[in-house]
């Protein structure tokens, strides 16, 4: 690199050499008036007696050229000397590369060309150091070649694996989709018929009734107050039925209610008013908090102690924060805690924030958000919307979708991807034939207008409607999650395909950093996870994957993180690094930068280096 | 459902978060909390204690008084003795008037004058009275006692009722500025602590022993032929000080002199922050400017009465152009000091010659700083200053805040995150650029920690009211404070900044004294308990406002000594005191990023100019918070014009230095910093101005246009000495605004060089290049265009002369030069001249005095152009004498460095030396 030399020492050098030169010095002026031009530009200097500034502000003569007044605003005039503040200067570095530098560093007193030539006024010898600095920059440019080379390979098999397997995705979602529409069809018929069904048995229990009333009239006209209570009864029956239904649906508000509750406190993470919430932390918190008060002597203060007392200064609430109560300590760290958002070790109060709102999300917005998310997708999806099914079907479909996502709760079929095992992995077009067939069969069997009703029928027509209808959902389910997936930026050649449904970890003392693209970014320390961000996008021109609204530091930002890659032979986290606070930066080398273009480039800076390798590398 | 679930956690989050970022008022008490302010507020003049003169005599050249209660019955009722007043007079129209108990009737206790802050010399302009004369003023009934003060102005002791005043004898003897003119004076004296007397006090969870008893002292002092007053920082508000109190006035607290660290200060309140200087200056119209000093480091309260106010019943009965004052102290003596003006520039050079110049800086303090809480490790470090050069910005000077200590045990390193410290430093100077350390009073209580040990040892600490050393709360957890009220602490204190001592410290590197008003986490108001005890038996509360004045002071002259006497000091501290611009630099603290912050900066750091510390700023960009970038840039655009220049922000804000906002504000942020590197040689000029005269680097308007009404109260434009108006943009997104260009001269927009007629208020469009500059015709200032990487690598580049002709096409300017940083300027190695245009030529002129010949400072620097701003004719060529040479004179930028900026008239390469006599005709 450069030799740099100490600021004082020039200082010293220049005074003496004042002296040395007075009265008039004008070394500031180099000897050669094409002094400082980059190869390319010498005609454009060299063709005529007067000169156009490059930006067209004006022009001026040969004799204006380098004589240290700056003429032309962009420094056109001056490329070798600091007489405009816009210039640059170009450096030969025979040997070496060649630099071009801001004018400012012209005769500085500081040597920034390793060949010198930037400090030409005498104040500083700048010995020609490009020969070894440039041997040093050869041999690393060469292993740079080097892994470039292997990892263009490596990129190039990637590209191709990632080709075939997205052929296969967008076959398999294509033929998912297909036998989704055929199979609503069937659901569709098997609904009609099980409520034509219903109807019927609505009809014959009513008609029962009024049989059986009719029976029970004549029976006791004898007696007429026992027929008015069999009447009470059958009242007080129906009523209980609409009552079952009401309480199914207040159970229903009652979850969302809930977890409207958990999402609001996983903003408001220390807010006093989420007292009375279901939610344990709240409870802890409280207690702590209490336990803050009441233990007024204690000095040796507990983690949870710490806790309770942030919680304090984050409740914020002005008029009643009471440090009456508190140990000189506690009150010193009160204090200190509203500069530095933290009590003790900076360390210990992240974790607790992270270990805090990793609970919630287990509690909250994991399964719930998730599955919204499912659904939304779906509403959205513009297949349901050409269906042509009019208002009322849809409306009926949304509370279907509901009745469906609670049964499936216990179920783990939602909890990571559906299994669709039964469905999709026979991978065999009969098994829709066959189904097909057999509704078909069932339609055939049943005849629906036979009274009374056959229950065996119905019982299978219900039955069969259940059980497709879940296969529906699943096939609906695999259908978006596909669809998700390939929504996805794979980049320009796919060459990322493989980063998805894949983590890349990187432990650095304490904490594993762990990379999901496509998902999210986390640490974990212990057991504790706090999140660094989700999925965002990729950034400058796919160098850099993007992750944002990680989890919020306290009086700090949300937390996000940025994983810039480059060339490397293996998927290797090398470098995790905050070099703001809640703002994470990652090293990701990776066989997907390892481009072609690239390497050519590098090849090419090798060779132009080795012509420039100068035979006498004293010249200065 | 899925928005319902988002917006409502968001809700939650922004009310909770307002609450978290408040300022913690219930902390700090109020006047009505405080007894002694309670009491003094409430007394009328009919309550008070009547006063009368007697005993009037000259002795060691000062006149001296009893004052005794007026009826000989109320001083037994009162059990009080009486006071000694002691009155002298000094050159250039200075009066001190020291009022005490009377040592001779052996007071339960001395009571504390502050030391170390009038200095020396001062004492050697003392007037040595030789005579009194006495005269019965026109209504009174007793004679007076008068003195003579300066030409012109008198010093009377007025025996019945007792008032001190100072008059203006070419002006019909009018009173200039007096004190007990409304009979507030009160001073309650030292009691022994008889049985049953419980005079302690309780503030939240704190006691206050008060082993004394109430002990202080108010008066009212009067400012006559005056429209406003300024001073007495440290507050955030306005530049005119508002009333507290008086007819149609809403009541407000008193404006408190209380050094305190505020946590989220607020950006308009008359509150108490970091430092204390008890300076007041009046302005009028009529009468121009006077000043008032009390010297007491206690707590102070002063209400600022509006007019018509009345010290009886609040009925106006007396004349306007007048403003009248409450100044209250919990402790201490009178101790004051009448300054009769009558420019605003006069009483500066006043209250200077009794306090101290400002220092002379090292240059590169001068220029621009970037700090952070905290550039983390070495390679942060290196990172940064790589970024500064990657992108041509230049910066002098890096921080390392509390992080970069092991432990927070200052002088010390964490050796994980900075094991090579002065390789670090080495690789930073190498760039011509230097660092600071952040050094604290709080010395963490570690037995293994070597100062601490050694403090102990010694009973260097602070103790408490029973004795102990005083154990409180800060950054490293219990902490002790030092005695810095010692002479001989302080010198110990300054060793330990010596390259053997501070292990990892290298000459390149310097000092930031935070937290020293002191802060104490845990203390009573979040500082140290009033009746802890100092050398000599002091009561802290005697001291407290001085606390980190001895702090800024002990760190300031180890510097001194570090560098063997030869390199100037830097030390930047957040608590102040009169006398504070001997020792270094002023910041304002912890202020937030917003808008109104910025706006009040200016009038806090012109109040802090006009109590004398020139040398301050605020943080660039909001301590607090996160600046959207067009509040950044216009920080850096008015930043740029603080005297102190720095970036800073808390650790839990984004990062923010220069080039991470977009290429575009990039390059308006870069031409921000550059106007500054630009402007260098006119600021070191200006620095050698304060340093001289004690005017400030930066000043309100009224100081340059002193009979200019309409400048009276603007705090949004200030000077830049007496040639450069800037006027802030305080608001987002800002099209247009009003400037007011006073004097009849006109002015040149500084960057585009059109002429804007004075007298005027003018409506201009607001670009987003730069804030409105203007450059007063009838100046001369000096630039340097070239920027380099740090100011270091600049001192031999050319200069560039900005001449703004007035109406008949004349001006004047000045340039100082020395090697900007040792102390061989005091033995006259310095380079001191005087820019003269009149009729056609410039001439430069030699102002250093002719027996500076043999220490001169030797510099080879030229003057590359010279803009002539305003000149009438068009010529082609210039005429250089003596040396007889032709040179061009051509259409050329007014900028070089920046794109599209209109040509003006230049000189191209005259190339005359700076430290020559030579004359530049216009051909």
């Amino acid at each position: 690199m450069m030799k740099l030399r100490m600021g004082t020492g020039v200082i010293v050098i220049s005074t003496a050499l004042l002296f040395l030169c007075l009265p008039f010095c004008s070394s500031s002026v180099p000897n050669d008036p094409f002094f400082g031009i980059a190869p390319q530009d010498e005609k454009y200097y060299k063709s005529s007696d007067v000169i156009r500034c490059k930006d067209g502000s004006g022009k001026f003569t040969r004799a204006q050229l380098n004589d240290d007044f700056c003429d032309c605003p962009d420094g056109t005039d001056e490329p070798g000397t600091s007489a405009c503040p816009g210039g640059k200067f170009y450096c030969h570095n025979a040997g070496h590369v060649p630099t071009s530098l801001f004018s400012s560093r012209v005769n500085d007193g500081i040597c920034d060309c390793c060949d010198g030539t930037d400090e030409y006024d005498g104040k500083v010898t700048c010995s020609n150091t490009c020969w070894e600095a440039g041997k040093v920059a050869r041999d690393k440019l060469k292993k740079k070649i080097a892994t470039y080379q292997d990892g263009v390979k490596l990129r190039k098999d990637e590209i191709e694996k990632a080709k075939s397997a997205l052929d296969k995705d967008k076959a398999e979602l294509l033929k998912l989709k297909k036998e989704e529409s055929t199979l609503k069809e069937i659901v569709q018929q098997l609904k009609e018929h099980k409520e034509e069904i219903e109807k019927e048995e609505e009809k014959e229990r009513l008609r029962k009734e009024k049989e059986e009333k009719e029976k029970k009239e004549a029976e006791e006209k004898a007696n007429e107050e026992k027929s008015a209570a069999t009447g009470e009864e059958a009242r007080h029956t129906n009523e209980a039925g609409k009552h079952s239904d009401a309480k199914d649906y207040a159970a229903g508000e009652t979850k969302y209610e809930q977890s409207d509750v958990g999402d609001s406190y996983d903003g408001a993470t220390d807010s006093p008013s989420s007292e009375g919430s279901l939610l344990n932390e709240v409870e802890e918190s409280v207690k702590g908090a209490e336990g803050e008060h009441a233990a007024k002597s204690e000095t040796d203060l507990r983690v949870e102690e710490k806790k309770s007392s942030e919680e304090i200064i984050n409740t914020g609430n002005d008029a009643s924060e009471n440090t009456e109560g508190l140990s000189k300590e506690e009150l010193g760290q009160l204090v200190a805690s509203r500069w530095t958002g933290q009590k003790g070790g900076k360390q210990s109060g992240e974790a607790e924030d992270a270990k805090k709102t990793e609970e919630q999300e287990d509690l909250t917005s994991e399964s719930n958000n998730e599955e919204y998310e499912g659904y939304a997708s779906e509403t959205d999806d513009d297949s349901n919307r050409y269906d042509g099914e009019d208002e009322t079907e849809d409306d009926f479909r949304e509370e279907e979708r509901d009745d469906v996502s609670s049964s499936y709760k216990p179920d783990t079929d939602f909890e990571g991807e559906p299994d669709l095992s039964d469905v999709v992995a026979t991978d065999n077009p009969s098994w829709l034939t066959k189904i097909q067939r057999t509704v078909r069969k069932l339609f055939k069997a049943v005849n629906f207008f036979e009274t009374p009703l056959n229950q065996t029928d119905a019982a299978r027509v219900r039955k069969e409607y259940d059980e497709l209808s879940s296969k529906l959902s699943k096939l609906q389910s695999r259908v978006s999650s596909l669809t998700q997936k390939l929504k996805h930026d794979f980049g320009p050649e796919s060459e990322f395909y493989s980063f998805y449904d894949r983590c890349f970890e990187s432990k650095q003392n304490k904490y594993t950093y762990k990379v999901c693209p496509y998902d999210q970014a986390s640490q974990e320390e212990g057991y504790s996870t706090t999140r660094l961000g989700r999925w965002d996008k990729f950034e400058d021109s796919y160098k850099v994957m993007a992750f944002s609204n990680g989890d919020r530091c306290w009086n700090g930002p949300d937390r996000s993180m940025k994983v810039r890659m480059r060339c490397g032979l293996k998927n290797e986290i090398t470098d995790v690094d905050e070099p703001s606070r809640c703002e994470y930066v990652a090293l990701l080398s990776t066989p997907a930068l390892c481009k072609e273009e690239k390497l050519k480039e590098l090849q090419h800076k090798l060779d132009s280096l080795n012509s420039q390798q100068p035979e006498k590398h004293d010249e200065l | 459902m899925k928005n319902k679930t988002q917006t409502l956690p968001l809700l939650f989050f922004l009310l909770f978060f307002n609450h978290v970022h408040s300022w913690k008022k219930e902390e700090f008490r109020t006047c009505h909390q405080t007894p002694f302010c309670k009491r003094a507020r409430s007394r009328t003049s009919s309550t008070s204690t009547p006063l009368i003169a007697t005993d009037v005599t000259i002795s060691d050249g000062n006149l001296i008084a009893k004052l005794v209660a007026k009826s000989k019955q109320e001083e037994t009722q009162q059990n009080t003795n009486p006071l000694l007043l002691s009155l002298s007079v000094y050159q250039n129209g200075v009066v001190r008037v020291t009022i005490d108990e009377d040592h001779s009737l052996n007071p339960p206790k001395s009571r504390f004058h502050v030391p170390d802050v009038v200095v020396s010399e001062f004492q050697s302009t003392k007037l040595w009275l030789q005579r009194v004369t006495q005269e019965t003023l026109d209504g009174d009934d007793s004679p007076s006692s008068v003195v003579y003060v300066s030409d012109g102005f008198d010093a009377v002791l007025r025996h019945d009722p007792f008032e001190v005043f100072v008059r203006d004898k070419s002006n019909g003897n009018t009173r200039v500025v007096s004190m007990n003119s409304h009979g507030l004076f009160d001073f309650e004296q030292l009691k022994v602590k008889g049985e049953g007397d419980d005079w302690g006090e309780s503030f939240r969870s704190h006691h206050d022993k008060r082993p004394y008893g109430p002990q202080s002292i108010s008066f009212d002092v009067t400012f006559h032929g005056a429209d406003f007053v300024y001073g007495i920082p440290e507050h955030a508000t306005s530049l005119a000080l508002k009333p507290t109190k008086g007819p149609g006035v809403e009541e407000s607290e008193p404006y408190r002199l209380f050094n305190l660290d505020v946590f989220e200060y607020i950006h308009d309140s008359p509150f108490g922050l970091y430092g204390s200087v008890p300076f007041m200056l009046s302005h009028g119209k009529q009468r121009g400017s006077s000043g008032f000093f009390w010297l007491n480091a206690a707590e102070m309260q002063i209400d600022v009465l509006g007019s018509g106010w009345d010290a009886e019943n609040g009925i106006s009965k007396l004349p306007k152009n007048r403003v009248d004052t409450l100044w209250m102290s919990e402790a201490g003596v009178v101790d004051a000091f009448f300054f009769v003006g009558p420019t605003p520039k006069d009483v500066l050079k006043q209250y200077t010659s009794v306090t101290g110049m400002p220092a002379m800086p090292q240059l590169f303090s001068t220029a621009y700083h970037q700090c952070r809480w905290n550039y983390r490790d070495e390679e942060d470090v290196e990172h940064v200053d790589s970024k500064f050069d990657e992108f041509d910005i230049p910066y002098d000077v890096l921080w390392l805040d509390i992080e970069h200590t092991d432990g927070k045990k200052y002088f010390t390193w964490d050796n994980v995150l900075f094991p090579n410290p002065e390789e670090m430093q080495r690789k930073i100077a190498a760039k011509g650029r230097h660092m600071v350390t952040i050094v604290d009073p709080h010395i963490k209580r570690d037995n293994s920690f070597p100062l601490h040990k050694e403090a102990t040892e010694k009973g260097y600490y602070v103790k408490d009211s029973s004795g102990n050393d005083y154990d409180g709360w800060c950054w490293p957890g219990s902490s002790s404070y030092l005695d810095m009220l010692s002479p001989e602490i302080r010198s110990w204190w300054g060793d330990k900044f010596s390259y053997q001592n501070y292990v990892g410290s290298t000459p390149s590197l310097y000092i930031w004294n935070d937290m020293n008003e002191p802060s104490v986490f845990n203390g009573p108001e979040v500082t140290m308990p009033r009746d802890a005890l100092h050398i000599g038996g002091v009561e802290h509360r005697e001291v407290h406002n001085a606390y980190g004045y001895y702090f800024h002071m002990a760190t300031s002259e180890g510097l001194v000594k570090r560098g063997d006497g030869k390199d100037r000091p830097f030390v930047l501290s957040r608590a102040l005191f009169a006398g504070t611009q001997r020792y270094g630099a002023i910041w304002t603290g912890d202020n937030t990023a917003e808008w109104d912050h910025l706006r009040v900066s200016v009038p806090m750091v012109l109040t802090l100019g006009l109590a004398g510390v020139s040398f301050s700023g605020a943080d660039v960009g909001g301590f607090f918070g996160n600046p959207e970038p067009e509040l950044l840039v216009r920080w850096y655009q008015l930043g740029a014009f603080y005297p102190f220049f720095r970036a800073h922000a808390h650790h839990d804000t984004k990062r923010r230095e220069p080039w991470l906002f977009g290429e575009r504000n990039t390059e308006l942020i870069r031409d921000a910093i550059h106007v500054r590197y630009a402007l260098l040689p006119y600021y070191y000029t200006l620095f050698r101005e304060a340093n001289t005269t004690g005017v400030p680097v930066m000043r309100p308007l009224w100081m340059e246009f002193p009979s200019e009404e309409a400048t009276f109260s603007n705090d949004e434009a200030f000077m830049i000495g007496n040639s450069l108006l800037v006027q802030g943009i305080y608001t987002e997104r800002a099209k247009q605004t009003s400037v007011y260009l006073p004097g009849k001269e006109s002015w040149y927009d500084f960057r585009t060089g059109n002429v804007y007629k004075g007298e005027a208020t003018h409506k201009l469009a607001v670009t987003e290049e730069s804030i409105p500059v203007f450059m007063r015709a009838g100046t001369i200032i000096t630039r340097k265009d070239r920027f380099r990487r740090s100011s270091t690598q600049m001192t031999n580049d050319p200069y560039t002369l900005v001449i703004a002709l007035n109406s008949s096409q004349a001006a004047e300017g000045e340039l100082y030069i020395d090697d900007g940083s040792s102390f061989n300027f005091l033995q006259g190695a310095y380079i001191h001249r005087r820019f003269i245009f009149k009729d056609g030529k410039l001439t430069s002129l030699d102002l250093a005095p002719a027996s500076n010949g043999n220490a001169r400072y030797p510099v080879n620097t030229v003057i590359e152009r010279i803009i002539l701003l305003g000149h009438a004719s068009g010529s082609k060529n210039a005429l250089v004498e003596p040396s007889n040479q032709k040179v061009d004179v051509e259409l050329a930028p007014f900028w070089v460095q920046r794109k599209n900026s209109p040509a003006v008239m230049t000189i191209r390469k005259p190339n005359v030396r700076v430290t020559d006599d030579w004359t530049i005709k216009i051909l």
